[in-house]
């Protein structure tokens, strides 16, 4: 079951999903431009576009092994750090004029230990503290990491940071969530013009050229896609649910074996789109910092917010008619331990059926996952 | 009517051959390297069997297991999961969780009263609590697979055994066998280790009676000695090998495909 969309665009989505440095970051980077990494999607993106700085989204597409950084990492640390750190160590992000982690988990917040210390040549690498309650005194904390980082950015790139370019950046970035949601919204139809593999390709490359450009080509696709349908033929509507997930192909094979995703709680999915940043706020880092602490739809490494989450996804299976939840975690991910196991409960009270799956960051061991997606549909009778 | 059932596992391929809801013929045989030579084969031994000449006298095969997609004469493939929970039903009625073992993973299955799933859970990627596992200990402790269940119901005073991971659980027994402890004790142990690792799967889901083995591991009586232990309930035995209940489950969605109705269930019987 494969819409394959025929669209220049929807190609150029498609490559920046499988690659680091796509033709448009390159471009970007020929003329001058400077490109800054950052890990996790509570890293506020807004500040480093008003610093004249293109945001990427950290990943390790393309990373086949991690030989190099099995040894700074202990038996219990997850994929993503593994295969991120082994690319940096082979100099594959060197493209990269600076790195912001945050301690989003503590997986990740020890690629920073590792990357400052053993990965010589980073020009920038800056490290936020991200709270773990949703709360005013939470919101102020991050207002003044907000702050923190603006100043950093400020002094290391001899830019100026003004409250007017902080604004027209949470403008563009809210467009291109405007926009994102627009792409979802086609989802909703019964034969989606777009296949979930499809729909993450463009959320990753979202998260991989300037905002700008890649909001003018979204607009592009979202006028091809309007008014078409796609071959229908799935066998169930799905939601994805869960942490760190970039590879299209992962969702290529949930939907090949004919459970269409329709719609997500995801990272690079709804999470980061389906609410907006304030603008009538006069502070916008103030701004900022309420959505990225309390506003936006929280991942489980947030405390005492876990009634919130099962709501959304109850509600946005009912949004989108979705017959079930699949729940992905990525294997020793502290932040989605628990959570999986409570909204299964959460979700059996309310009539929708769950699979929980384990992964690998980098997808393999697809038979197993074929197995385990196809008996779910069977047994939801499809 | 003429159904069958091919159940090309990663260890084993299993073909049933049934007639107006009974079962007229089965085969094991060890799986090739190539999925498609082992559906063959085994297929081929079971049409013998029942005195058949051809695949063409069969109404609708339904292929099952690893390698159900590469089941060259199948109408359909379906999941294991739900073959063997329709197999185990059809087998006892009164099933309701389904411990099935097979050669690389094993799954737990809740079924409703229709021998429907539920929910289920599945190992990852790991040996433990496998058919690999306990061959894979047998030929350490050089007792053939007979001889660990064996064994394993003579331990008194069964080893803790810690490691859950096949290759290291191999060198933790090695170094028991080494301190000279009682083979039994440690095998029982092996056994007592594999059962408490499929009672936390049975609890993910509920244990609810009746409870029974499938798939090849479940003719390891040491096992299920082992998991009635710790599950506090009986594992019943189902009436026929409970190694092709994979098999028997896909020839019963290939009758109902050709019937267009759930198949009746006629437990065990054989003609």
């Amino acid at each position: 079951m494969e819409a394959k969309i025929k669209s220049k665009v929807f190609e150029q989505f498609s490559k920046a999903s499988k690659t680091l440095l796509n033709p448009v970051l390159r471009n970007w980077k020929d003329q001058g431009g400077k490109i800054v990494g950052y890990f996790c999607s509570t890293v506020p993106e807004e500040v480093i576009t008003a610093a004249g700085l293109v945001p990427f989204r950290m990943r390790a597409t393309g990373s086949t092994s991690t030989e190099e950084s099995d040894a700074y990492y202990s038996s219990i640390n997850c994929s993503f750090p593994r295969h991120c750190f082994n690319l940096a160590l082979i100099g594959e992000f060197k493209f990269l004029d600076g790195v912001i982690c945050v301690n989003s988990c503590d997986h990740v917040r020890r690629i920073y230990d590792n990357w400052k210390r053993f990965v010589p040549g980073i020009p920038f690498i800056e490290v936020m503290s991200l709270p773990r309650k949703t709360e005013a005194a939470q919101v102020a904390w991050y207002r003044d990491e907000i702050n923190l980082l603006k100043g950093k950015l400020e002094k290391h790139f001899g830019v100026k940071i003004s409250n007017e370019t902080l604004r027209k950046a949470i403008k563009l970035h809210n467009e291109t969530r405007r926009l994102q949601k627009k792409l979802y919204e086609l989802r909703k139809q019964e034969e989606p013009p777009i296949t979930g593999a499809e729909t993450l390709a463009v959320m990753v490359a979202g998260t991989a050229m300037p905002k700008g450009q890649y909001n003018e080509m979204l607009r592009e696709l979202l006028n091809e896609l309007r008014g078409k349908s796609g071959p229908g033929g799935h066998r169930a509507r799905i939601m994805l649910v869960g942490g760190i997930l970039d590879d299209p192909e992962y969702i290529k094979v949930i939907e090949d074996q004919g459970g269409l995703v329709v719609t997500d709680s995801l990272c690079f999915g709804t999470r980061i789109m389906w609410v907006e940043v304030d603008e009538s706020l006069t502070d916008p880092v103030e701004a900022l910092a309420r959505y990225y602490v309390s506003e936006r739809p929280s991942c489980p490494r947030f405390y005492g917010e876990h009634d919130n989450r099962a709501k959304y996804v109850i509600d946005m299976c009912r949004e989108f008619k979705c017959d079930g939840v699949i729940g992905e975690r990525l294997m020793f991910c502290d932040s989605w331990l628990v959570e999986h196991y409570m909204l299964g409960q959460d979700l059996k009270a309310a009539g929708i059926p769950m699979l929980k799956l384990d992964r690998e960051y980098i997808t393999g061991a697809v038979g197993q996952l074929r197995t385990r997606v196809q008996a779910f549909l069977e047994t939801m009778g499809r | 009517m003429l159904v069958g059932g091919c159940d090309v596992g990663s260890a084993t391929g299993k073909a049933v051959v049934m007639k107006d809801g009974g079962i007229i013929s089965w085969e094991i045989i060890p799986s090739t390297t190539k999925p498609e030579v082992t559906a063959r084969t085994v297929m081929n031994k079971a049409l013998e069997k029942a005195g058949l000449s051809s695949i063409t006298d069969l109404d609708y095969i339904v292929g099952t297991g690893y390698g159900r997609l590469k089941v060259p004469f199948a109408n359909e493939n379906i999941s294991e999961i739900t073959c063997h929970a329709k197999g185990a039903q059809w087998l006892l009625p009164t099933v309701r969780t389904v411990v099935d073992i097979g050669g690389q993973d094993c799954k737990v299955m809740s079924l409703g009263e229709n021998g429907k799933v539920l929910e289920f859970v599945m190992n990852d990627r790991c040996a433990a609590g496998t058919g690999r596992f306990f061959e894979a200990m047998a030929r350490v402790l050089d007792c053939g697979l007979q001889g660990l269940s064996e064994l394993s119901l003579q331990g008194r005073n069964p080893a803790t055994i810690s490691s859950q991971c096949s290759v290291f659980a191999e060198s933790e027994v090695i170094t028991l066998v080494n301190e000279g402890m009682d083979l039994a004790d440690i095998v029982a142990g092996l056994h007592a280790s594999i059962a408490s690792r499929l009672n936390s799967m049975v609890r993910k889901i509920g244990l609810v009676e009746d409870v029974v083995l499938t798939g090849g591991c479940a003719k390891n009586d040491g096992l299920a000695k082992a998991l009635e232990d710790k599950l506090g309930v009986a594992v019943k035995k189902l009436p026929l090998d409970p190694q092709i209940a994979g098999a028997i489950g896909a020839a019963l969605i290939a009758a109902e495909r050709v019937s267009k109705r759930p198949v009746k269930a006629v437990p065990g019987k054989e003609v």
